[in-house]
């Protein structure tokens, strides 16, 4: 198991080294937070393509589908088999509850 | 301070793609022993990203993984990866190679590779394995098949929330590592630094980069592979099936305009692999290529040229102008026929694949080994006729794409070379 004051000390001294974590990358993550939720939200109601996730999160339709794809490699949503000019992704069972 | 971490060999060979790989497994194999250094987190170079190989549509990882297993467990062969070769320095019959190890953030003897960190990590980035189109975390193993199979933690990206550390069941994640020197002495040295495409940026005429259905041939070879980022060939702006897809032919290559007046030799090939794949898992896409000429120069290569054609792949001989796009990003291709009528014509597509050159992955002569370049920055060798791989630097050979474009047979082929020379040189010393 992880040596938790080691680690205390670890991130307290790299916040003495590096100065404290960019706003920015504050911010990107917090983005990055509220995109997959929208995302796994509005796939509660049924499997979606990448466009009609992308109109549901609010997002371009590239950055929807590059979510997609990360969440597709962690495990958190899968494609629905069948064909069509896009393809549709569904949660995986027990994802997306949180 | 600890003593710096020394290291002795017969040979060092530069760069672990399959020309590297190969070298240093034929010196390993006749009791040589040898040091590999890799700038990149796993061995395995370009080859171990492609899909399949031309001509015999072979899967790429089912070639390079044995080798790459075979070079990371030889008892003569020390691997050094997520490391820079900074200098090479020549001490009469000897060379000392300055080398640092990049920190990956982890202890390297106590990780498992059991990728719980990775899971831990909130953090998505672009994933350069898969040319950006997939995301990877913070931390994590580079790819699949990766070896060795340890994660890379990139600082500039943590938030330092501590999930990684608090999910690893070995306690090895160390936010305060350093970059480590090592010293390389070997007797030989061989460069097998490989290439880099033409960059998207290269041409202004065709995007620089800034159209998302205007892709690089390395981002169509992971749309291919099995476990690519979107696991089946969609097109990045949105996820649509492609049904017409281009290959712009000479993107990067035979264009003075950039400074690649050469021709990259793999192109062409690499396009009609592309083209087959792509018409075996879209079967109803259209697939054109537009090109100047084929240069299909191996073996088999004429009669995978003419399977292409007969499998209904369009091959257009046409200079494509200008790549634009229109409101739903389709890709337009502006291009003038050379055959048939010539006036320029607009042609639209889901998906442009521009056929990129191959240029010096490094300039090898930032090492003053004596190796000369030739006009293009590739190593010149100092007799071809004689040798594949001996350069004008003595005890410094050449492998694979360093002296300039080639496919992987040929690459293989002359791997071999470099480490005949090599043994021989060394035995003679």
């Amino acid at each position: 198991m992880a040596n938790t004051a080691k680690l205390a000390e670890q991130l307290k001294k790299l916040n003495e080294l590096r100065g404290p974590v960019p706003q920015a990358l504050r911010d990107r993550v917090a983005a990055q937070n509220k995109a997959q939720k929208a995302i796994l939200d509005a796939l509660k109601e049924g499997p979606k393509t990448a466009p009609e996730l992308a109109a549901a999160a609010g997002l371009p339709q590239d950055k929807a589908l590059w979510y997609v794809a990360a969440l597709r490699k962690y495990g958190k949503l899968s494609d629905v088999a069948g064909r069509g000019e896009y393809p549709k992704y569904e949660l995986k069972a027990g994802e997306g509850k949180q | 301070m600890s003593d710096i971490e020394r290291i002795e060999a017969d040979a060092l060979v530069v760069g672990s793609g399959i020309a590297g790989l190969q070298a240093a497994l034929d010196l390993a194999d006749q009791g040589y022993s040898v040091a590999i250094v890799e700038k990149a987190p796993s061995i395995g170079g370009k080859m171990i990203s492609l899909s399949k190989v031309f001509p015999t549509l072979d899967c790429a990882s089912c070639i390079t993984t044995p080798r790459m297993a075979s070079v990371s467990h030889h008892p003569r062969i020390t691997t050094l990866t997520y490391s820079t070769v900074d200098a090479i320095k020549r001490e009469g019959k000897t060379f000392t190679a300055a080398v640092t190890r990049k920190p990956r953030y982890i202890d390297e003897k106590e990780c498992i590779s059991c990728k719980r960190c990775e899971e831990a990590c909130p953090v998505f980035l672009p994933d350069e394995y898969e040319q950006g189109l997939g995301a990877k975390k913070t931390i994590s193993i580079p790819f699949t098949n990766a070896i060795p199979q340890l994660p890379v933690m990139h600082p500039e990206h943590c938030i330092r929330c501590g999930a990684c550390a608090r999910a690893c069941p070995k306690d090895c994640i160390e936010f305060l590592q350093e970059p480590a020197p090592v010293e390389i002495k070997a007797k030989a040295v061989i460069l097998a630094t490989g290439y880099e495409t033409t960059p998207m940026t290269a041409k202004k005429q065709y995007g620089l980069g800034n159209l998302p259905n205007v892709i690089s041939p390395m981002a169509a070879e992971r749309l291919l592979a099995p476990h690519g980022p979107y696991g089946r060939v969609l097109r990045p702006s949105d996820g649509k099936v492609p049904g017409s897809i281009a290959y712009v032919q000479c993107a990067g290559s035979r264009d003075k305009s950039i400074g690649v007046p050469y021709c990259s030799r793999v192109c062409c090939m690499y396009a009609i692999k592309q083209a087959i794949l792509l018409s075996g898992s879209l079967p109803i896409a259209d697939i054109t290529i537009y090109y100047m000429d084929i240069r299909a120069f191996g073996k088999g290569y004429e009669q995978f040229y003419n399977n292409a054609r007969a499998m209904g792949i369009s091959f257009v001989k046409a200079k494509v102008a200008r790549v634009t796009e229109d409101a739903e990003h389709n890709p337009v291709v502006r291009i003038e026929r050379q055959e048939g009528t010539s006036a320029p014509e607009e042609v639209k597509h889901d998906l442009v694949v521009l056929s990129q050159g191959l240029l010096p992955g490094c300039d090898v002569t930032k090492f003053s080994l004596g190796v000369e370049l030739n006009d293009f920055g590739f190593v010149q060798l100092s007799d071809e006729t004689i040798s594949s791989a001996v350069t004008a630097g003595a005890g410094v050979f050449a492998a694979g794409v360093v002296k300039g474009p080639r496919d992987i047979p040929d690459s293989v082929v002359d791997a071999g070379s470099a480490a005949m020379e090599a043994a021989a040189y060394i035995r003679k010393l």
